[in-house]
């Protein structure tokens, strides 16, 4: 078996692993990160994009909402790159009790949160497709985040300075030498192969999964994974963030994100992170929750439906998760269970992400018995040097005329053959989900109806592989596209998806490949 | 102005029915929403390709089929009809000089590189046969929709029966002047340019092979049918066939143009954008019908009325964020309902057959919709093609087949009636 | 801006058909296409700046709407986006000249002999060509140097059991006056008394090259004055097929004018064929044509088609005896317009509108039928051949006299 030697090994690919690899690497600590399946594939990946301005919590959750304050502020300096200035509005529709306004007003001022009451027709001048007979509007400085521009540009702020990040490598075993954790084994998803990793510390940021690594050093982590399902909308109705005013619930937040808006979220105790299911009352409650922010939501195109698990830390059982804190919570295993060298980082939203990977590797120091200072907050990330927020039409723009050389295979987001091409050869992978990832390749209004064949075509070409791999990849991306849209499949939406199975089983007889 | 007969609808089925009516003397109306499904299919006339596996003769395998699926719409036609259908469709149109019938599919390569059975080919891809096996050369042009080394890697693999296909690519460069990004459309018009031809065939001629036959995606020309691939043909001397890929398909372009210019030279007329959004109807008849135009709806009135409007793809058949499934003109009643309330249980699987793949508008023998009780909704109201229930082409291989038998069926009706 | 319009584009499925049919995405790879530049970059505009200025290059001529089959109001989508780019740039100079007919008509008409020279003279339109951007080989009008209005108003008015409102619009005004009259003439011949209100520019040049501001006083300002006559349940019919179409749907479309005086025109309009094959089918129009053994081409103009009334000039046509019309059914002339008068657009419009060109040389006849004016003189342009409007073949018909238009 190959072996790896390290001082800190982080477990998990998420914002929060990826923060903490970037902060651990600064600070000129020997860091390795393995993820058992893409970056972001997760939770970090699952959720609507919205980088809180705080107002969500200035009411019930003041010290969250104070963290978002700050970490706010901190990301638009250091990843202005993955964010879009759309601004949030909190509104208080038909549906909400105008009076909560001053609670609202009141709470922001009393975290920090930058708030300001504006007309509600003023309001619905800069958002056309706002409920009519809102009553009050007020403007907080939400924005959109893109979470795996976030989570890769970390990653490669992390290799920049020294660290290693191994994809698709699953943790099967935590490594015990006594009442130490003293690394990992991995197996390598794609190749079969297992891999040891030495280290001093091991960071768990797993997420929601993280009681299942811990359980592997026989340690005990209640965490809640909190259920939530989001549906992309094909375009975006708003380009501002739209909050309900009134306490947290479920569908209460539509985030205008790149070329498609978000609503969500739902809200259900389970009991493991994955084999999750899009139930059909979720998808209603979320589309009706739609139509009270904007009037035609059931007749807008849904795109896409997923899940996401929040990690949700209590020390208590709760059967309502709402009631949990959504601030992280950084458990030493020295002082809980008497076992050296491993920490689990748990709970958090990404906007906090910084924060917490913060407080994780001054812990990770403090074990490793070294002082060194976090600059995480100080040095932009890799393509945010500039300071320009992302625009939504950049992309548009990028190909603004057409180059002549240039093929667009994706054409619903814009992705050229080059910048296809570029991304197999980084990725190396036979994977099409993790082109989708990456470039947003077939995440547009045709699901991959014209480009998946045309990238995997491509795929075969430049990866060089046999025709059977290729014809996985096709397949798999096709499943993984289905588990997508079933469950929203109606109207226009429906009509695609017809056109599809045409292209797909009709044209090109997908389902007649060899297995 | 009455017409004797509106046709809603121009696809295939559409214009198959139109066309019909206007040879036989009728005033017709062919009016739609937009343009349909021959822009998106490839020009071949599945007539049935896959039941129980890759049906080799549809004559043979129909009568099974039909028992077996009697709420499908071929089991209202007779084979005879069908093959009418077909007879027809290849004298109307000998410029494309349709190949085939129900005796025996032929078995077409697809752009993904497996095999798919076609009852009616138009000569310009009839070369692609690999029921008989033999030694194919697939050549790339740079043509985004088209990886022939892909395909012929899949092609190689394809299990035959008592034959051996071997397949390979052959990437050319050929000069697309100033623009890399030339979709199918944009190669068949260049194909139509001498110089291009030249520099392809100049290109090409020396590296084929004895005893292959040359595969191109469907992009060899689309005005003056067939020239391109003749010349192709005489330069190479070498079979040469075109490979059907992602639409816009260039090989229904042509039949649209055909079909089109047909029906206009019959005397019919065509409005394109004018989506037909109810109906007026009484005593069991439909009276005409209403089409959006600017600031007003407007009337149309005729003897008889055909829906030709497509199925879910095209809107024909609706489906609502609530589950409801209406058909989008009359209202029809619907057969094939997936049995739940609410939005239709799809099955986590993709490539299985889903709820709502049959739904659709039943008809009797005459193709007129049937309410509930068996009986035609109206009587001078038929229904042709993908607004059909009971058939799952995609999977069958049948669009082309149902549209042209059931629009030529139709207009059966709709004349047997008249005399 | 009309939301409407923008929410379409969920409808897109990306077929391609419609870019299929773009006669213009086919002649220059400046226009990347229609379902490109309207659905597909419309999820890419947001609130911030314009980040296309290619869809400057759409002519606007809405065949694209026509043939989708699912609805996309890509052409509007187009429009739209247009607009806001214009705003964002100012619009130069030129654009706001062409775009207003009417001032040009006012100040050309009295000066007309010297105006119709200056535009025809080449080194002047050299120097428009270099200073403002007009190629030189445009096709300009003739200004006619009289107005229809005015004699329109120095007639008496024939008494008649009904009447109809008649929107002549800009280019019968200053450039065919000849082609009202025989419009008028028709009407009368067919029991109508004509009523001409006082009218200016519907707005649509304004709106097509992105001035939305200003189209929408134009149109507010027209439809005021047609408005009374609407209510009492006059019809109003338009020789212009674009001018029409401004009316009946896009001043309420594009441009969101949500008046309810724009209303009640909209209903109230019709293009003038399709008002005199309503009167046919209600068996209320004259027949009394004597044979006019001609072979004329026709062309529906792209914004006649836009209507989705079919094409009734072909069924108006035919019930002239001897008279063989052809539709010709190409797709679009070029001229979209103004599009076609603009220096960097010229090549691109005499390139799409060289099937119809060919197609009309090759018929080897002399007289074509078109409904839009713009059109017509494009027509004349590109193929040599004189192009009238239908109605001039019923006049003929009807025995009312020859004369051309002008």
């Amino acid at each position: 078996m190959a072996s790896l030697e390290t001082e800190v090994l982080v477990i998990g690919g998420g914002s929060t692993g990826a923060g903490v690899v970037r902060d651990a690497a600064m600070r000129g600590l020997k860091t390795v990160l393995v993820e058992r399946r893409d970056l972001a594939d997760g939770t970090t990946g699952r959720y609507h994009g919205l980088l809180h301005s705080g107002g969500r919590y200035a009411v019930k959750d003041q010290e969250a909402a104070r963290e978002c304050v700050v970490e706010n502020a901190i990301l638009r300096r250091i990843a202005s790159d993955c964010i879009e200035d759309t601004g949030g509005l909190f509104v208080c529709t038909p549906w909400d009790d105008a009076a909560f306004g001053d609670d609202f007003v009141e709470g922001c001022r009393a975290t920090g949160v930058p708030v300001e009451e504006i007309a509600a027709a003023e309001a619905r001048r800069r958002e056309p497709r706002l409920h009519p007979e809102i009553s009050r509007a007020f403007t907080v400085p939400d924005a959109a985040l893109d979470p795996w521009k976030l989570v890769w540009s970390c990653a490669r702020s992390a290799q920049e300075h020294g660290a290693q990040i191994l994809l698709y490598h699953r943790v099967v075993e935590l490594e015990r030498n006594g009442q130490r954790v003293s690394g990992a084994v991995v197996h390598n998803e794609l190749t079969g192969e297992e891999v040891q990793i030495h280290a001093d510390v091991v960071v768990n940021a797993a997420g929601a999964w993280a009681p299942e690594i811990a359980q592997l050093a026989g340690c005990r982590v209640a965490v809640v994974p909190g259920k939530g399902i989001m549906i992309a909308m094909n375009h975006r109705l708003v380009h501002t963030v739209l909050n309900r005013c009134k306490l947290p619930a479920d569908g209460d937040i539509l985030v205008p994100i790149r070329t498609v808006c978000i609503i969500g979220t739902t809200d259900m105790r389970v009991v493991h992170p994955d084999e999750l299911e899009v139930t059909q009352p979720e998808v209603d409650q979320m589309l009706d929750e739609g139509e009270k922010l904007v009037p035609g939501f059931r007749e807008s195109r849904a795109l896409r439906v997923w899940i996401g698990a929040r990690p949700l830390f209590s020390p208590e059982e709760v059967a309502e998760t709402r009631e949990v804190s959504r601030s992280h919570a950084l458990l030493d295993h020295r002082e809980r269970d008497g076992v050296e060298g491993f920490v689990t980082i748990t709970g958090g939203k990404t906007t906090t992400f910084r924060l917490m990977a913060e407080a994780t590797v001054d812990a990770v120091c403090a074990q490793l018995g070294v002082e060194r200072p976090c600059r995480t907050h100080e040095e932009p990330m890799p393509g945010s040097e500039g300071g320009h927020f992302y625009e939504l039409g950049s992309r548009l723009r990028a190909l603004e005329p057409v180059p002549e050389s240039e093929q667009i295979i994706c054409e619903c987001e814009l992705i050229t053959r080059r910048r296809l091409e570029d991304a197999m050869a980084r990725r190396r992978t036979a994977n099409l989900d993790d082109l989708r990832r990456t470039l947003r390749l077939g995440m547009g209004p045709c699901q991959g109806g014209f480009c998946i064949y045309r990238a995997t075509g491509i795929l075969h070409a430049v990866e060089q592989l046999d025709h059977r791999a290729a014809n996985a990849a096709l397949l798999s991306f096709l499943q993984e596209r289905w588990k997508g849209v079933h469950p929203i499949l109606y109207g226009d939406q429906l009509r695609q998806a017809r056109l599809d199975d045409w292209i797909f089983q009709g044209l090109l007889g997908v389902q007649h490949l060899p297995a | 102005m009455t017409h004797d007969t509106i046709v809603i609808g121009a696809g295939l089925a559409g214009l198959t029915a139109g066309l019909r009516l206007a040879d036989e003397g009728q005033r017709v109306l062919v009016i739609a929403e937009g343009i349909g499904s021959t822009h998106l299919a490839p020009a071949t006339i599945d007539v049935l390709g896959f039941y129980d596996g890759e049906v080799e003769s549809p004559a043979e395998a129909f009568p099974r089929f039909a028992d077996a699926h009697p709420a499908h719409p071929y089991a209202r036609l007779s084979a005879e009809l069908i093959a009418a259908s077909i007879e027809w469709f290849k004298a109307r149109f000998p410029v494309f000089g349709y190949r085939g019938g129900l005796d025996k599919n032929f078995l077409l390569p697809t752009a993904l590189g497996t095999a798919k059975p076609s009852s009616v080919v138009p000569e310009t891809m009839a070369q692609g046969d690999l029921s008989a096996g033999g030694r194919f050369v697939f050549v790339g042009l740079g043509l985004k929709d088209f990886y022939p080394a892909y395909l012929a890697e899949n092609l190689g693999h394809v299990a035959l029966a008592g034959s051996t296909v071997s397949a390979r690519a052959a990437e050319l460069a050929p000069p697309l002047g100033a623009e890399a990004d030339v979709g199918s459309l944009g190669f068949a018009r260049r194909f139509e340019q001498r110089a291009f031809r030249e520099a392809v065939v100049r290109e090409l001629a020396s590296r084929v092979e004895p005893d292959e036959r040359v595969g191109f995606p469907s992009v060899l020309g689309v005005r003056n049918v067939g020239e391109v691939w003749r010349e192709l043909e005489a330069r190479l001397e070498r079979p040469v066939f075109e490979v059907a890929t992602l639409p816009p398909s260039v090989t229904g372009i042509r039949l649209f143009e055909a079909m089109t210019a047909a029906l206009r030279q019959a005397g019919g007329r065509i409005a394109i954008g004018s989506p037909v959004v109810g109906a007026e109807t009484g005593n069991g008849r439909v009276e005409g019908v209403v089409a959006q135009a600017a600031a007003r709806p407007t009337p149309y009135r005729a003897r008889s009325f055909v829906l030709a409007s497509g199925g879910v793809a095209a809107g024909g058949i609706h489906v609502d964020s609530y589950g409801k499934i209406r058909e989008a003109v009359f209202d029809l009643a619907l057969a094939g309902l997936p049995a739940a309330n609410g939005r239709p249980p799809f099955l986590p699987t993709y490539l299985e057959e889903q709820p709502l793949d049959r739904v659709g508008v039943p008809v009797d023998d005459r193709l007129r919709p049937v309410g509930a009780d068996g009986r035609p909704r109206y009587e001078n109201l038929y229904a042709a093609g993908a607004t059909l229930a009971g058939a799952v082409p995609w999977q069958e291989a049948s669009g082309n087949g149902l549209s042209l038998a059931t629009g030529y069926a139709a207009a059966a009706a709709i004349l047997e009636r008249a005399s | 801006m009309t939301e409407l319009v923008r929410d379409s584009l969920d409808h897109c499925v990306k077929c391609t058909i419609c870019e299929t049919f773009c006669p213009y995405s086919q002649v220059t790879p400046l226009f990347p296409g229609p379902k490109y530049v309207g659905p597909q970059a419309e999820r890419y505009r947001g609130s911030g700046a314009s980040a296309d200025a290619s869809v400057d290059y759409c002519s606007g001529c809405g065949i694209c709407t026509q043939v989708c089959p699912q609805g996309v109001k890509i052409a509007e989508i187009n429009s739209q986006a247009r607009a806001q780019l214009w705003e964002e740039r100012g619009i130069p100079l030129r654009n706001q000249l062409i775009a207003r007919p009417s001032v040009l008509g006012r100040l050309g008409t009295p000066i007309a002999p010297l105006a119709n020279w200056a535009l025809r003279n080449r080194p002047l339109r050299a120097l428009a060509d270099r200073l403002l951007g007009i190629h030189r080989d445009a096709p300009l009008p003739r200004f006619a140097g009289r107005t229809f209005q005015r004699w329109a108003r120095g007639r008496p008015s024939s008494a008649a059991e009904r009447s109809v409102v008649y929107f002549h619009a800009c280019g019968t005004n200053y450039y065919e006056p000849g082609l009202g009259e025989m419009v008028v003439r028709v009407l009368e011949h067919n029991g109508f008394q004509v009523v001409v209100p006082p009218q200016d520019c519907c707005g649509l040049p304004l709106q097509s090259n992105g001035n939305f501001k200003a189209a929408r006083a134009y149109v507010r300002r027209l439809v005021a004055n047609l408005a009374p006559y609407a209510r009492d349940g006059l019809p109003i019919v338009a020789n212009s097929t674009s001018c029409g179409l401004m009316l009946k749907r896009e001043a309420h479309e594009i441009l969101g004018v949500e008046d309810e005086d724009l209303r009640a025109v909209s209903e109230a309009t019709y293009d003038l064929c399709e008002f005199l094959l309503l009167l046919h089918e209600r068996g209320e129009l004259r027949t009394d044509f004597q044979p006019l053994p001609l072979t004329v081409p026709y062309h529906a103009p792209c914004q006649q088609r836009g209507h989705g009334i079919g094409k009734p000039a072909l069924d108006l046509l035919t019930l002239i005896q001897d008279l063989q019309v052809i539709d010709l059914d190409v797709d679009c002339c070029g001229i979209a317009g103004t599009y076609g008068l603009k220096k960097e657009k010229y090549e691109i419009s005499m390139a799409v509108g060289e099937r119809l060109f060919t197609a009309l040389r090759e018929s080897g006849n002399d007289l074509a039928a078109c409904d839009s004016e713009t059109c017509r003189w494009q027509i004349e342009h590109g193929a040599g051949v004189h192009a009238v409007h239908p109605v001039e073949l019923l006049h003929r018909a009807y025995g009312l006299g020859a004369a051309a238009a002008g």
